[in-house]
């Protein structure tokens, strides 16, 4: 059993790690206490067309926009009930057009607590449970916030807080409900002034909007397997539109609705892998992007 | 089955795990504290302006278009003693009796000083109109029209020409209007409300300058009709905030109603002057046919150099391709000819691989003091350009230096007629040479910022800063170590840019310098140094 559910808490943190902007903590699962993990991920990302404002469009100068990353991923459950984990991704980005530079480099490193708040059953349907999370991102290098949409995120710090409900049926069907809330710091540029959301600013710091994060899963998990779908809805709250013909700015307010499904299957000696898949449903000031995700992972019960 | 709100078995086990517990909490919460920092700031804060000089020679400082200080006529105020007077300082302190809340806030506002606030909203116009329109679905680009300033693209595409040019039509207005309401003012010695009766407040602070012509009203009327011209999209805020200006003035016991009337009829007056040179300077005309975009570079293939392309996609026809030809201030078309600097290296010479390798070998090595300054002086689409650049660093050297609004109006006007020959003096030379940017020569090289649509040699950058810097030096000699140092790194940010070589940048600066000569001889015979 603990390789299982050591996988299944590995899922967790790579589905959290492919996710454009720190994604929540959201599959409800706990690894047993004194369970260290460790993982790679690999994620490929692209777009070709993207949302200026509400208005789809493709542009010349992007052609296909390609962000990949190898992100490491670690965990240790302190008890049943208290699990904490880190993650850093390494992040490329690539125009297939136009004269813009790739950009690279180490992006943030995230730490999280999340907790099991109470749990019931397993009762005559199934077994429910309520977790809440905290997460803080912090940028581990001086990458650039300037220069999107080819800058490797906003270089900014945030701390998110998550609650999950889950309900795991008697039989091999799972859904989750989630939700997150990210408090993101100021971010500072290189230049001092700059115009977003009709209005010039002249200061170098930029107010970074907060950003609300639903997210809705269903899945089955029987045996070694695991396969999730997930609905993930993100509201930027606040941020203005990218102007038309503009370049995107780090504090626009980007939205999107994007469909996420996986599978995991978990190895002998204590390892797994996960693919997932994802593509951007609809959005606002956002590439409509389609993301591959390969990971390996390994737990050790100490 | 049980209740979902039981937590039995849960916590004793937490007991001796609280430390890590907290410690996760806590640096949760950290990175949360740096979340707070939700207001910026500062902004370019204007004091309430107390001028160290009431420059009363000001009428007599040389014009740049007017003929003289009383070529537009203001008649002869009603005197202090009038009934019609007092009538006028009682309707100022009813209004000082009820003042609101966004009142007040206007008096401050605009009590920074009219010309600062009117320049840090021309920078805000210029950055909000200087995006180039999209390109069509069927292919190509539409062109602003003026006609249809509201439409998809707007207009204008306020890019670094335009706003460098707009940047010296309203500055220099607003400094012919000035000196021509400091004339007048010191003609008929009609001290303000506030000075004249001692019951009308001073909400602004108030000297023993005449109110009459208001300076808060010819500023007012001089830039409102400058920018209708210009940001015809922007009537509706540019006049509200006029009129803002002028309201302001009066409920801070400044002006009075007649103050305003004159000096708003003053400023107009002196726009229309000014309106009708913008008319005839060869703008309308900047943007040239396919014809001469193709003359142009079967010019360069002439002379056996590789000609310019366009590396948007899909191609964009260059920008302002005769702006070159557009009236300067202070030179004459000989004079932008004539100081058009020498040929750049040959685009098949072992100087121009070499520069163009240097190009590659910086941005493949750039280090991150390199790409701060690539992008403090990006200053491109969407920015108020790098003119806007130095209106922002010279403001805080007019507001530290509590310059009266006329000798605050000069330096905006020095500053930006100097830019504005420097950009057709730069453009003039692009477009004669022709020559391709460092990507086009070489296409594996990537760009750390965007890259302009118009030829390589000169360096524009290069050419407004150090024009700039020649400017700001004489006017504040104090600081001229600094706007060096300021012009040397707006030049080299466009190598770390990638998108300039090293020769554009020297023969800009060097170009730059001598422009801004022109309108030195100028400042140093106008009578106000």
């Amino acid at each position: 059993m603990m390789p299982k559910r050591a996988m299944r808490w590995l899922i967790l943190v790579a589905v959290c790690a492919s996710s454009a902007r720190a994604q929540t903590i959201d599959d409800g699962i706990m690894m047993p206490k004194r369970t260290l993990s460790a993982g790679v991920l690999y994620a490929h990302d692209s777009w070709d067309h993207y949302w200026e404002g509400t208005l789809k469009r493709t542009n010349g100068n992007i052609g296909t926009l390609t962000t990949q990353s190898v992100t490491w991923v670690g965990g240790y459950a302190v008890t049943d009930r208290l699990g904490l984990m880190a993650s850093l991704p390494y992040i490329r980005t690539h125009a297939s057009q136009g004269v813009l530079h790739d950009l690279s480099g180490l992006q943030d490193l995230m730490l999280a607590a999340k907790f099991k708040l109470l749990s019931t059953g397993p009762g005559r349907y199934g077994m429910f449970s309520v977790l809440a999370a905290a997460t803080g991102a912090i940028p581990t290098s001086n990458y650039t916030p300037d220069f999107y949409p080819l800058s490797i995120g906003t270089a900014g710090r945030r701390a998110t807080g998550h609650v999950t409900m889950k309900f795991h049926s008697n039989s091999t069907w799972f859904a989750n409900a989630s939700a997150a809330y990210m408090w993101c710091a100021n971010v500072r540029l290189n230049r001092n002034s700059y115009y977003t959301d009709g209005q010039l600013y002249l200061t170098n710091q930029v107010v970074m909007p907060n950003v609300l994060d639903y997210t809705l899963t269903a899945g089955i998990d029987r045996g070694n397997w695991r396969i999730p779908v997930s609905l993930v809805q993100q509201r930027t709250l606040g941020g203005g539109d990218i102007r038309r013909q503009d370049m995107p700015f780090v504090s626009n307010r980007m939205d999107f609705v994007k469909l996420d499904g996986g599978v995991m299957y978990a190895l002998p000696g204590n390892l797994s892998i996960n693919l997932g898949a994802a593509h951007v449903l609809s959005g606002r000031n956002v590439g409509q992007s389609t993301t591959f995700t390969s990971g390996l992972f390994y737990a050790l019960h100490l | 089955m049980r209740s979902i709100y039981s937590r039995s078995g849960g916590w004793p086990k937490m007991s001796n795990r609280r430390p890590v517990l907290l410690a996760a909490i806590s640096v949760a919460a950290a990175l949360a504290a740096g979340g707070c920092d939700k207001s910026v700031g500062p902004f370019e804060v204007l004091p309430p302006l107390e001028p160290s000089s009431l420059e009363p020679t000001a009428g007599s400082w040389r014009m740049i278009l007017l003929t003289g200080p009383s070529q537009i006529a203001v008649a002869a105020p009603t005197p202090v003693a009038s009934a019609a007077y007092t009538a006028e300082l009682d309707a100022i302190k009813a209004s000082q009796a009820n003042l609101t809340d966004a009142q007040r806030q206007a008096i401050a506002y605009w009590s920074g000083g009219g010309v600062m606030r009117w320049n840090q909203i021309l920078r805000e116009l210029v950055a909000r109109y200087n995006l180039p329109p999209a390109p069509k679905d069927e292919g190509g680009y539409p062109v602003p029209d003026a006609e249809n300033p509201f439409g998809d693209p707007a207009f204008p595409f306020a890019n670094p020409v335009y706003a460098a040019r707009a940047y010296s039509y309203v500055s220099a207005a607003q400094y012919d209007a000035l000196k021509s309401a400091w004339y007048w003012k010191f003609q008929y010695n009609r001290l303000s409300p506030a000075r004249n009766d001692n019951t009308v407040s001073a909400l602004m602070p108030v000297t023993d300058l005449p109110s009459y012509p208001s300076e808060e009203a010819v500023i007012s009327g001089v830039t409102v009709e400058m920018l209708k011209s210009l940001f015809p999209a922007a009537v509706e805020e540019v006049t509200v905030k006029a009129a803002e200006q002028r309201n302001a003035a009066l409920w801070s016991g400044k002006a009075t109603a007649s103050d305003l009337a004159a000096g708003l009829a003053l400023g107009k007056s002196v726009a229309a002057v000014f309106l009708a040179r913008a008319a005839a300077d060869g703008m309308r005309t900047a943007g040239g046919s396919p014809v001469l975009w193709k003359a142009l570079a079967d010019s360069a293939t002439a002379r056996g150099e590789i000609a310019w392309i366009s590396q948007d996609i899909p191609a964009r026809p260059p920008m302002l391709p005769v702006f070159g030809q557009v009236r300067a201030w202070n030179m004459t078309p000989a004079d932008i000819v004539a100081e058009r600097p020498p040929p750049p290296p040959s685009t098949t010479s072992q100087q121009m691989k070499d520069e163009t390798a240097e190009v590659k070998r910086t941005v493949e090595h750039l280090t991150s003091a390199q790409l701060a300054i690539a992008q403090k002086w990006n200053d491109g689409a969407g920015t108020y350009s790098p003119p806007g650049h130095w209106n922002d660093v010279a403001l805080e050297y007019v507001r530290d230096s509590k310059f009266s609004e006329v000798r605050a109006a000069r330096v905006f006007a020095l500053l930006n007629m100097a830019m504005h020959d420097a950009g057709v003096g730069c453009w003039e030379a692009k477009f004669h040479y022709f020559n391709p940017r460092p990507s086009q020569l070489d296409p594996t090289i990537k760009t750390e910022i965007g890259l302009p649509n118009f030829p390589s040699y000169t360096s524009g950058h290069s050419t407004f800063s150090s024009a700039a810097a020649s400017i700001l030096s004489y006017l504040f000699p104090s600081g001229a170590a600094s706007f060096a140092s300021m012009r040397d790194e707006a030049g080299i940010s466009r190598l770390y840019g990638g998108i300039h070589y090293r020769s554009d940048i020297e023969a800009g600066k060097l170009h730059g310098a001598r422009i801004a000569g022109y309108t030195l001889t100028f400042a140093q015979s106008d009578g106000a140094q």
